[in-house]
């Protein structure tokens, strides 16, 4: 296994066939460290892809409102709502889910834990508390984001052009307000995914979810220091393409920043 | 002989003369923190939480870290006037547990959102002025550093500095919350920099030909102030819930001290017949980041400052 | 001949007060006006006198916060009562309105077609087909070049004054009754001023509309208004013809402000001196139950004024007055003429003297984007320039923005460092960055910028600014520095107690008179002044301009007096230097250049600057576009992809000599026209 080695001249050799693919073995477990991610990352994917989709429409729909009417009962109700769940860190949102809907309620099972031969997708009901925990940290993170915003570009001189135009105010939103508010939002959402990464994590450990989060718990808890960077180093690269996408996305949205 | 005593005499009158400057300061920002409704309720809360940290070991009615026959009698009671949050599965009073443990995850988010923001502010305001290859330079660092989820920049800096270093684990994250926040930091201060310096104050103090650290001292500093406040406040409640998640996944504060996030964690396992002992750390924990993030909202609102940073 | 005059807009005895957590704000007290179909009203008055409040209540857009009193009548029926439906249709339909700011009233992320064809689909029943001619017509009457295409664009593609054209296309789209125009030419330059504002003038024959026009400059209501009303703190305070009010303004105010605005020296004589408006615009946090608003500043108050507050007074051909002294109103209310005592005009010395400077911004690279690499190639912003200012004179620089005046102002300070050329201090060459130079260097050469608020340190007290510019420049101990900066104080005309407040509590004059302090305790040789009182009303810029020239009376100091308004450079310039794209176009005595022969750019620079007159014919020379910005060093001459009296392909080949005058003065224009022929007056 080449233990004699020296660290430094290991961890060259691993980072070499990293690039390479292979990712080696774990030395506790004795698996493929790529056959072990292999299985998780879809897992991790599915998650975080309902999450997203589940949570970016609807906050910032609510944002959206929110900016639009201030001080209205619906923004002050946003308001306070997002600020509770912006403040308490996403074990607790979990645990308070968990405690109501599976052992007060006992509508959803607390864990992800799988028996042999089940799949998430046989057990489809494991993925509601996760994905409600997230979408609830995120939720407020969005909608006060769009909210800002939104209240911005209301105040700006070109939507008073527009309400001056004499054109109805549902057109003013659409074709005025969003498509400004909106580009600055989704760079501020953009530029925070690895918030987003970090949440995935805790809650994977939460609910025992067998994703790449879990993985790299269990990996710093069993001090398997392979299997440790191995999943770092995946996370870490997802992240980045995120981000490089939503630069990308970025320079589609914006015409003032087309000139390549 | 002499000459030590005069050291110390200057010394302490510098540290005098500092005191109150610093006692000043904290009332400027109570004042302004004050001004408005949510910054008056975040104040309040914050206050009590600190006080608690501060003094906390002096008024917890039971030890915290109790450990004994006679406790394993009381496991996982229920709140009675005795407990009023009830025991945890060592027969231990929740409430102390929860007054005790404030003390950690407060000072180790205050230190380290402090670290964070002093050397964020030496690097992005220094980056700013000068600006040239030096910027280049610290600016590329900071994104590569970016480049890391902090969550898993915290996960790997711990777990690779509790297997080299023999390091107290409070100053390991500590650390980790300093360099995990400094490239936001420096990012959001470099560009208020960036905005103070073409201003024409500034320009004057080139004229009189004053010398850098004058410049970037005295001149820009305290009107990038402001925004180093709420950004501190900010990160402050980013550094609690990074602790209290830290905690909660076994890598802070190590038992017997008591943690919250540790807490809630162990309370999973008893959470349907007491969940007193997960929702009682857990009500702290939210109480205190909500105490600070009203009070970031109410210094922003009070300095008019705006909600959305475009960097 | 006079057809019966039919009245679209009556305002009568509006107030619009805000109520804020820091007190009521009256922005509007008792404003009173009629706009007539056909007719153009100019409301003229300072900032904060209520004029764009009283504009936008005619739009009923206003925030919630505010409290109207008073009528808006359109058409006979009241705009308060108009329900939303009801307004939604008369604005952009039948009231339409050009805001200040084009560049940021349009949408930035919307093509301009769309943005006025939305006007259009609104509000007149055309097909799609139908509305895209429309636009094209639209953008074509405003004379907007390439009007099939320009549609397409977006707005950060367009200059400024087309931007402002799309603006007015989107205003007239659906042939308003009543336009409304707020400071539309405010922010440009004066090229593009003129034309827009011939633009409105011809808008004025075209359109069957009547239009108010709202500015604080005197020029530009002399040169489009049929009828002007004056407001101050407020209150109409005078309404007559244009050319009444500018030939006999009956109150004091009007007569103030006429007095204040630099006019062209009469043939042959001296310059006079300004006469100013003492004090600042009574302030809209008080109210103003029995007083005039204007007697603490009015030199005919008298104790009714102070106690009484005085009613409208109309006269039998229609003008109103609200002053109970209008008959007392004449020319020298507001002081005696005074002749300046010019400086001897004996050749004197050299102070500072720049050759060949020359500066570019960025640096020749390639940059590769994720897409294909592209270059990257300098901007040229001076281009070998020479000048020298004159012990106890002013050198005035004048050009339009991009034209490099603030570049040299820089550059000369050594706020940047130029990239080449020599900048010499009696006759000692100077470092080009301010950081290599002496600290006695650095105190002859002292700057005053054009934001008083940005060149104050909010944090800091006047007193600590002022004491740390004489510790560092005159090295004095604390008690004579304290007594300095209270001399300094009073030299520009504030009481030393001011020393003890912070910057946000002074008014931007009273800014900057301390910055103007700050700069003189440095004793400097050269005040290099860039755009000092540009920002500033007109009232509070005469006195600034009166203070500068009162000190270097006094001390003897030379300034180098940057601005793009031709009337102040003209007021207190000994020479002046005209400079376009980083080139001298024309240099010399300042009687030699604003005559012929002229350079074709100083021509068009001084027909388009307006004249606060309403008797004088405006020359028809106009530029269009914007200053170029250049890349590559011009083949030929700089001038010549704009010049209305461009030669032919000698223009783009070689570049223009420097041709002598022949005034025996130095007057030089760089142009390949003979001097003889650049004499003749063009149109």
């Amino acid at each position: 296994m080449g233990l004699d080695r020296h660290p430094v001249e290991r961890y060259i050799s691993w980072i070499g066939n990293a690039v390479q693919g292979d990712l080696g073995v774990s030395p506790r477990s004795g698996a493929s460290i790529n056959e072990m991610i292999g299985r998780r990352l879809p897992n991790s994917a599915l998650l975080a892809f309902i999450a997203f989709v589940v949570a970016v429409p609807t906050s910032l729909a609510a944002g959206i409102f929110a900016g639009i009417y201030p001080d209205s009962r619906l923004d002050r109700f946003l308001s306070i709502g997002s600020l509770l769940t912006i403040s308490v860190p996403e074990f607790i949102i979990g645990v308070i889910l968990m405690l109501v809907f599976s052992s007060k309620l006992g509508w959803l099972p607390s864990s992800t834990i799988m028996l042999p031969g089940e799949t998430i997708m046989s057990k489809p009901e494991v993925l509601v508390l996760p994905i409600l925990t997230i979408t609830g940290a995120l939720f407020a993170y969005i909608l006060r984001m769009a909210r800002a915003n939104v209240m911005e570009v209301m105040e700006s001189n070109y939507v008073r052009t527009a309400v001056l135009k004499g054109i109805p105010m549902r057109q003013v939103v659409m074709k005025h307000v969003l498509p400004n508010a909106l580009i600055p939002t989704i760079t501020v959402i953009a530029n925070n995914v690895g918030w987003m990464f970090g949440g995935l994590i805790v809650v994977e450990f939460v609910f025992a979810y067998p994703g790449v989060g879990s993985l790299l718990i269990m990996a710093i808890d069993t001090r398997d220091m392979r299997l440790l960077q191995s999943t770092a180093m995946v996370i870490a690269s997802v992240y980045a393409f995120s981000n490089l996408a939503a630069d990308l996305a970025y320079g589609l949205l914006n015409p003032r920043i087309r000139y390549g | 002989m002499t000459s030590l005593q005069s050291i110390r005499n200057t010394s302490s009158s510098v540290l005098t003369s500092l005191t109150v400057k610093g006692i000043s300061k904290l009332l400027a920002f109570f004042s302004i923190a004050s001004k408005t409704t949510s910054g008056r309720i975040g104040l309040f809360i914050v206050l009590i939480h600190f006080l608690l940290a501060v003094f906390g070991s002096f008024i917890t009615p039971y030890s915290p870290t109790a450990f004994g026959a006679e406790n394993l009698q009381h496991r996982l009671e229920g709140p009675t006037f005795a407990h009023p949050f009830g025991t945890d599965h060592f027969g231990r009073d929740v409430l102390s547990r929860v007054i005790a443990g404030a003390r950690s995850i407060v000072w180790i988010s205050v230190i380290g959102t402090t670290l964070g923001i002093f050397l964020g502010t030496v690097v992005g305001i220094t980056s700013g002025y000068l600006g040239g290859w030096i910027d280049q330079i610290s600016m590329r660092f900071m994104d590569w550093l970016l480049s890391f989820p902090s969550l898993l920049l915290a996960l790997l800096l711990i777990t690779i500095g509790a297997e080299r270093f023999d390091i107290d684990e409070s100053w390991l994250i500590i650390m980790v919350i300093g360099i995990a926040f400094m490239p936001n930091n420096s990012r959001v201060i470099r560009s208020a920099s960036l905005t103070v310096k073409p201003l024409e104050f500034v320009q004057n103090a080139r004229l009189r030909g004053e010398p850098l650290y004058y410049i970037v001292f005295r001149e820009i500093l305290p009107n990038v102030l402001p925004v180093i406040g709420v950004e501190a406040t900010l990160r402050l409640s980013f550094a609690l819930l990074l602790t209290a998640s830290l905690g909660f996944l076994g890598l802070g504060v190590q038992p017997p001290t008591p943690d919250w996030g540790l807490m809630v964690s162990d309370g999973r396992e008893f959470l349907s017949m007491a969940p007193w002992v997960a929702l009682s750390p857990a009500l702290a924990m939210g109480s205190l980041v909500i105490g600070v993030n009203l009070l970031a909202d109410g210094i922003r609102q009070a300095l008019q400052l705006p909600e959305v940073r475009s960097e | 001949m006079k057809k019966e005059r039919e009245v679209l807009l009556s305002v009568a005895g509006l107030s619009v007060s805000f109520f804020t957590p820091r007190g009521t704000i009256r922005a509007v007290r008792d404003a009173s006006f009629e706009v007539a179909r056909g007719e153009v009203l100019g409301i003229v008055g300072e900032s904060g006198c209520g004029k764009s409040t009283a504009a936008f209540a005619i739009m009923g857009y206003l925030p919630k916060t505010a409290e109207i009193e008073g009528s808006i009548l359109f058409e006979g029926k009241s705009i308060s009562d108009l329900d939303a439906n009801e307004l939604r249709s008369l604005r952009g339909n039948r009231i339409a309105m050009v805001y200040q700011d084009p560049t940021t009233s349009l949408n930035p992320s919307m093509k301009i077609g769309l943005q006025v064809a939305e006007v259009v689909l609104e509000h007149m029943d055309l097909s799609s087909s139908q509305t895209s001619d429309r636009v094209i017509e639209l953008f074509e009457s405003v004379g907007l070049a390439d009007p099939d295409e320009i549609g397409n664009r977006y707005p950060h593609e367009l200059s400024g004054g087309m931007q402002q054209r799309v603006m007015i296309a989107m205003a007239l789209a659906c042939d308003p009754d009543l336009l409304i125009m707020d400071e539309p030419t405010t922010g440009l330059d004066v090229t593009t001023e003129a034309t827009i504002l011939d633009l409105v003038a011809s808008l004025k024959e075209r359109v069957n509309a009547g239009i108010l026009y709202v500015s604080h400059n005197l020029g530009v209501i002399a040169r489009v208004a049929d009828r002007v009303s004056v407001m101050y703190a407020g209150q109409t305070v005078e309404q007559s013809t244009v050319y009444e009010l500018f030939d006999s303004p009956q109150h004091p105010y009007t007569a103030g402000l006429l007095s204040c605005v630099p006019k062209p020296p009469q043939e042959g004589g001296e310059t006079t001196r300004l006469r100013r408006i003492p004090g600042f615009v009574f302030s809209s946090q008080e109210s103003n139950d029995d007083l005039c608003l204007f007697s603490d500043r009015c030199p005919l108050a008298n104790e009714k004024c102070m106690t009484q507050s005085p009613s409208v007074i109309s006269s039998p051909h229609g003008s109103e007055v609200r002053c109970i002294r209008s008959h007392d109103v004449d020319s020298d209310i507001w002081g005696e003429v005074e002749q300046i005592l010019g400086v001897p005009q004996s050749q004197s010395e050299t102070v500072l003297m720049a050759e060949q400077l020359t500066h570019e911004y960025g640096k020749h690279q390639k940059k590769y984007v994720l897409f294909g690499p592209e270059t990257s190639t300098p901007v040229r912003a001076l281009n070998e320039v020479d000048f020298d200012v004159k012990k106890g004179r002013t050198l005035g620089i004048v050009g339009e923005s991009g034209s490099g005046k603030s570049t040299l102002a820089r550059a000369a300070v050594g706020l940047i460092e130029a990239r080449s050329g020599t900048i010499k201090l009696h006759n000692e060459s100077l470092a080009n960055k301010v950081e290599n130079r002496s600290q006695d260097e650095r105190s002859a050469i002292q700057m005053v910028f054009q934001n008083p608020t940005a060149s104050l340190n909010p944090k800091l007290r006047i007193r600590n600014t002022i004491l740390r510019s004489l510790r560092r420049f005159a090295g004095l101990g604390r008690d004579e520095s304290q007594l300095r900066a209270e001399e300094l104080m009073l030299a520009v005309g504030l009481d030393p107690s001011y020393l003890d407040r912070l910057p946000s509590e002074l008014s931007g004059g009273e800014q900057q008179r301390v910055a103007i302090a700050g700069a003189f305790s440095a004793n400097p040789e050269v005040v290099v002044a860039d755009e000092a009182v540009s920002s500033l009303d007109v009232s509070v810029q005469a006195q600034v301009l009166n203070l500068l020239e009162d000190r270097q009376k006094e001390l003897g100091n030379s300034y180098l007096f940057i601005s793009h308004d031709l009337g102040v450079v003209r007021y207190l310039s000994d020479e002046i230097m005209v400079i376009y794209a980083g080139y001298v176009a024309e240099y010399g005595p300042s009687s030699s250049v604003l005559s012929l022969p002229s350079h074709p750019y100083t021509e068009a620079l001084l027909s388009a600057a307006p004249v606060p007159d309403p008797t004088v014919e405006s020359n028809s020379l106009r530029l269009e576009g914007a200053v170029p910005t250049m890349r590559e060093r011009f083949q030929g001459c700089f001038f010549a992809s704009r010049c209305p009296r461009k030669l032919g392909s000698i223009c783009d080949d070689s570049p223009p000599p420097s041709q002598d005058a022949g005034e025996g003065n130095g007057h030089v224009i760089s142009c390949h026209i003979p001097v003889k022929e650049l004499s003749a007056v063009q149109s």
